[in-house]
């Protein structure tokens, strides 16, 4: 719809509710975003301000330094390289297996359905802490400690993401795919032609949620990469911890707005489709 | 994108679990085409899931330290989970958190999703979008972002609020500010993506639904009641147990924002598995907690599933 | 079970065809590598790294390559390491660590190496060395040890009129009370006399340090002694100054502290060698002195860093670690090490004229005397320290004070007999 379209309707769609409405929606989106704002404008705050009382938003002064010393600590580029490839190969591959996973389980009536899914459910129950070691171990008898394949492999496929494929495919219209089997179409090309199509809002969502799960984790880059030219960006933040387990406000804000940038540049490229292809399009 | 299954369709909607259905082929048929569909996801899982969890349960009758030998000692573990009053104290404050959390999130989710569902919302995508941006935020920078913001010191929030005539004082050492403020930011950070959860169910409602109850007089709480919900439940079954399942893990923003304290008043379920097995190289003992943690998630949500089941076959 | 195993041998198997070619060589009487795992990331890291490299070049027999961590997140990588025994040969930890990793067999035992002449420990800081001892064996060597100091803002202090620093406890809260501003007379200074936390992080060793003051203590031979009358009385000492003088602010931890002194929020903090460089940074005129005598002594409880090797070693690799030692600890670079890293010599031998030309290695060598090792030989330090973190929280928060220290008392007693 086109934008003067939106606004003429706006107009007469104006009621005491709508302006109530709004300006708590105003309220509430300010407290959300004010911790955003806080590390933008704290990056950018030389170190006498960020600890002066009273302390104030904005930056007196702006100050490249927090910037530049992290561009002198850290390998940042090979970093955020790293984290690309790693949440970036999780998200593809867990794509790819948790569809077909999904597909069987919502599409296929095959024996022990119920016990499967129950079991891949529990898998979300157990605390990621409490699997580390034995995981660790059978990586490293793989001889994968400091590659790629350690990082990503592991979670190529995800209990999460195939419930939630499952949930969504359950609730696509039957009627699509009995059509392509009259003309004989095989399994496989249902679930590719008729299915996938139709699922690219469940599909862009959980890999937006698989690559931030990904990009932020911490734990597991950290333990599975020792070599810090293996580490992600998240994990070698940890590394501007400072003397006596200090860590300067000023430059892990920096870090911080190293680290989500690429995620919210990556956010607003998809939210189009994202945000508005969920809520006006919905399902076919 | 949906989760739920409105009856207007033509076929008869699945249980949120199981749920049966004719497909084309035989038993045998349909095993070995499920089996290709399933196999890379289950050999990734079985291995690099299933197998841990297996050794893990295993490791949790003995007195393993996760390297050199180790001892079995058959159920010593499990006996200290349910006796030693620091678990005990951590299963409270866990149950205390998923509290706190989980309605908070939801609900919060929910009301947000249902006004900027209406297309007579101005900014409508700007609010969405802005809502959403918590979630691509880590927890670490989540949690460092929030303490700074409210440190008694320094603090931004405080400072303003002080303006304002409240006194916030030293809410991540306050006895009973404390788990408030550290639920607060996971529902700060996670609220965004149950939202776009339930914007997604509430665009599958047919709007015809809504306008014939208008036509019959039924007011805003009435249609919420008799239309929305009935038609969210299996999205709301989805959500709630995945935020109660987020709850009993409760871990990264608490150990960078309290570690635990003031005095052990944060210190959740997850913490102690940590601490047991990171810190004291107990890794027998952080495994049998974390099998009992398993195991009480697990009856958590199926009372939920079957609760939810319940309501939607009663409405159906 | 069996099955499933077979089953998942296979599946490991195949995917180790996939993953291989990472696989790292065996002992083949080439030169013996070493990794060496610490978390010195600032100045000091780069010190360690020359000497490092130093050694490298010394000979050709060994080459040690490092890998610079979180002190935090050697914890959480160690064991993982460990597990598939593919530790570090060495590794670098906090001190009141290496109980619990030597207790479950981690590390290997060096008391033959302190035997050896050669390995230039004779003149250890036998403080330090009380850390690195398990069952009256050596598991460690020390690379750190200091005693906790007060670091103060020299501007504030004259602005106070305060020419001399505090050499009692009760000049100290005098002093600190002098230099605790309440302006607008709100109840809330905006400037503190000193920032003392009562949990986490440094308070772990400023408590020990007053309980000392007072001839009290926490845990001497393997018993728990925190329940006593001269406890209770640094408790009520102490609770009074923070709560009733309002010196300090309550419900600080110990970076909570260094924050409110590099703000120039708090005219004294308690802490290590680091808060000399937060100071400059922050651009404040600090100077350093020993804490002030309790009414028993004078004592401090120390921080230490220490270095180990763990079993996932070759005989070889143990030998070569051990060199190592020796070389880290020859007068030459314990010097270097001392002056580069902020931190006072661990031989005892060095006067402190060798490292004059750095000021806070200077004063802090002054000290060196005053510092004791924290809970040497406790395998279970983490409930230890949680118990006396919850125990002085609770006294500053107002709670009764003998109540705190019996339940204190059974709690590290637990801690102490599991």
């Amino acid at each position: 719809m086109s934008a003067l379209a939106t606004s003429r309707r706006r107009l007469r769609d104006i009621t005491p509710g709508t302006v109530i409405a709004t300006l708590a929606l105003v309220v509430v989106s300010a407290v959300v975003l004010l911790p955003i704002a806080i590390i933008v404008f704290t990056a950018f705050k030389p170190v006498a301000e960020v600890n002066a009382f009273p302390p104030s938003l904005l930056p007196g002064t702006w100050t490249l330094d927090n910037l530049q010393q992290i561009t002198s600590e850290l390998p940042f580029f090979r970093l955020i390289a790293n984290s690309f490839v790693f949440a970036g190969g999780v998200t593809a591959c867990a794509l790819v297996f948790d569809s077909l996973a999904a597909y069987a389980l919502a599409r296929i009536d095959f024996t022990g359905r119920r016990f499967l899914l129950i079991t891949i459910i529990a898998t979300l129950m157990i605390p990621f802490q409490a699997t580390l070691i034995p995981l660790y171990q059978l990586v490293s008898d793989l001889g994968w400690v400091n590659t790629y394949a350690a990082l990503i492999v592991p979670r190529a496929a995800d209990a999460f993401g195939i419930f939630f494929l499952r949930q969504f495919f359950l609730s696509l219209p039957r009627d699509l795919d009995a059509a392509a089997r009259m003309d004989g179409a095989s399994e496989f090309r249902v679930f590719r032609s008729v299915v996938l199509p139709n699922a690219m809002p469940a599909l862009l969502t959980l890999g937006l949620f698989t690559f931030v799960n990904n990009w932020n984790d911490l734990l597991w880059p950290l333990v599975f990469t020792t070599d810090s030219e293996m580490g992600t960006i998240t994990s070698g933040l940890t590394l501007l911890t400072g003397p006596g387990g200090i860590v300067p406000h000023g430059v892990m804000m920096a870090g911080s707005l190293i680290a989500i940038l690429p995620l919210v540049i990556a956010f607003l490229f998809v939210q189009r489709r994202f945000i508005e292809n969920i809520a006006t399009t919905g399902l076919k | 994108m949906s989760l739920h299954h409105p009856p207007t369709r033509r076929y008869r909607p699945p249980a949120p679990l199981g749920g049966r259905r004719r497909a084309a082929g035989g038993r045998p048929l349909r095993n070995a085409k499920a089996a290709a569909f399933l196999a890379p996801a289950l050999i990734i899982l079985g291995l690099f899931v299933i197998w841990p969890m297996l050794s893990a349960l295993r490791l949790s009758f003995t007195d393993a330290s996760g390297f050199g030998r180790e001892e079995w000692i058959g159920l010593e573990n499990y006996i200290e989970v349910f006796t030693d009053p620091d678990i005990l104290n951590a299963v409270g404050n866990t149950l205390l958190y998923t509290v706190l959390f989980t309605p908070t999130a939801v609900a919060a989710a929910l009301g947000l999703a249902l006004l900027l569902n209406s297309p007579h919302m101005p900014f409508r995508s700007f609010f969405r979008t802005a809502l959403f941006i918590p979630f691509v935020i880590s927890f670490a920078v989540a949690a460092f972002a929030w303490s700074y913001l409210i440190d008694p010191q320094v603090g931004l929030l405080n400072y303003w609020l002080r303006g304002a005539g409240i006194e916030l004082g030293n809410v991540l050492e306050d006895p009973t500010l404390a788990m408030p403020a550290v639920a607060f930011v996971a529902v700060w950070k996670l609220f965004g993506f149950y939202f776009v959860i339930f914007l997604a169910g509430l665009q599958d409602i047919p709007s015809s639904l809504y306008e014939a109850a208008r036509v019959d007089g039924a007011r805003a709480w009435s249609r919420f009641r008799h239309i929305t919900l009935p038609l969210l439940s299996n999205t709301m079954a989805f959500v709630l147990v995945f935020a109660m399942i987020a709850a009993l893990q409760a871990f990264d923003q608490i150990y960078v924002m309290t570690g635990g304290g003031p005095y052990g008043n944060t210190q959740t379920v997850v913490m102690e598995i940590y601490e047991s097995g990171f810190r004291k190289l107990d890794v027998g003992f952080a495994s049998a907690l974390s099998y009992v943690l398993l195991i009480a998630t697990l009856l958590l949500s199926l009372v939920q599933f079957v609760f939810f089941g319940r309501r939607e076959k009663e409405l159906s | 079970m069996t099955r499933m195993r077979t089953l998942l041998g296979a599946g490991a198997a195949a995917l180790t065809l996939i993953g291989a070619g990472c696989s790292g060589g065996g002992d083949d009487g080439g030169p013996v590598e070493l990794t060496f795992w610490h978390g010195y990331t600032e100045a000091d890291g780069d010190v360690l790294e020359e000497i490092v490299d130093d050694f490298n070049a010394s000979q050709n027999d060994i080459t040690i390559s490092t890998e610079v961590k979180t002190w935090d997140s050697i914890d959480d990588t160690l064991l993982t390491a460990l597990s598939a025994g593919e530790g570090p040969n060495i590794v670098a930890m906090p001190a009141e660590r290496l109980p619990v990793y030597a207790s479950k067999g981690a590390f290997a035992p060096l008391d033959d190496f302190y035997a050896d002449e050669s390995s230039n420990t004779a003149n250890l800081n036998p403080n330090a060395v009380a850390m690195e001892e398990i069952d009256g064996e050596k598991y460690g060597v020390p690379s750190g040890f200091v005693p906790l100091a007060v670091y103060y803002n020299t501007a504030l202090f004259e602005e106070a009129g305060i020419g001399e620093f505090p050499r009692t406890w009760d000049e100290w809260v005098q002093a600190a009370e002098q230099l605790t501003v309440d302006e607008d007379g709100d109840g809330t200074p905006e400037q503190y006399g000193i920032a003392l936390p009562d949990h986490a992080t440094v308070a772990n060793g400023l408590w020990p340090s007053l309980f000392y003051g007072n001839g009290g203590g926490i845990v001497e031979d393997g018993e728990a002694v925190v329940d006593s009358q001269e406890n209770a009385e640094t408790l009520e000492f102490w609770r009074s100054a923070i709560v009733g003088d309002r010196i300090s602010p309550t419900g600080l931890d110990g970076i909570g502290s260094d924050e409110l002194f590099s703000g120039g929020k708090a005219a004294m903090t308690v802490g290590g060698p680091w808060m000399a460089s937060i100071a400059t940074e922050n651009d404040i005129d600090y100077a350093i002195a020993p804490l002030p005598a309790g009414p028993a002594e004078q004592a401090a409880s120390a921080i230490g860093i220490s270095m180990a090797t763990t079993v996932d070693s070759s005989d070889a690799e143990l030998a070569a670690a051990e060199e190592f030692f020796a070389f880290f600890l020859n007068e030459e670079n314990s010097v270097k090490w001392s002056l580069g890293s902020g931190w006072p010599p661990l031989r005892t031998d060095i006067p402190a004229e060798a490292v004059a030309e750095n000021p806070v290695v200077a004063s802090l060598t002054e000290m060196s005397d005053l510092g004791r090792p924290l809970l040497p030989g406790v395998v279970n330090s983490v409930d230890v320290l949680t118990a006396v973190d919850e125990l002085t929280q609770k006294a500053i928060a107002g709670e009764d004070v003998d109540t705190l220290l019996g339940e204190a008392q059974t709690e590290i007693q637990d801690a102490l007999d599991d």
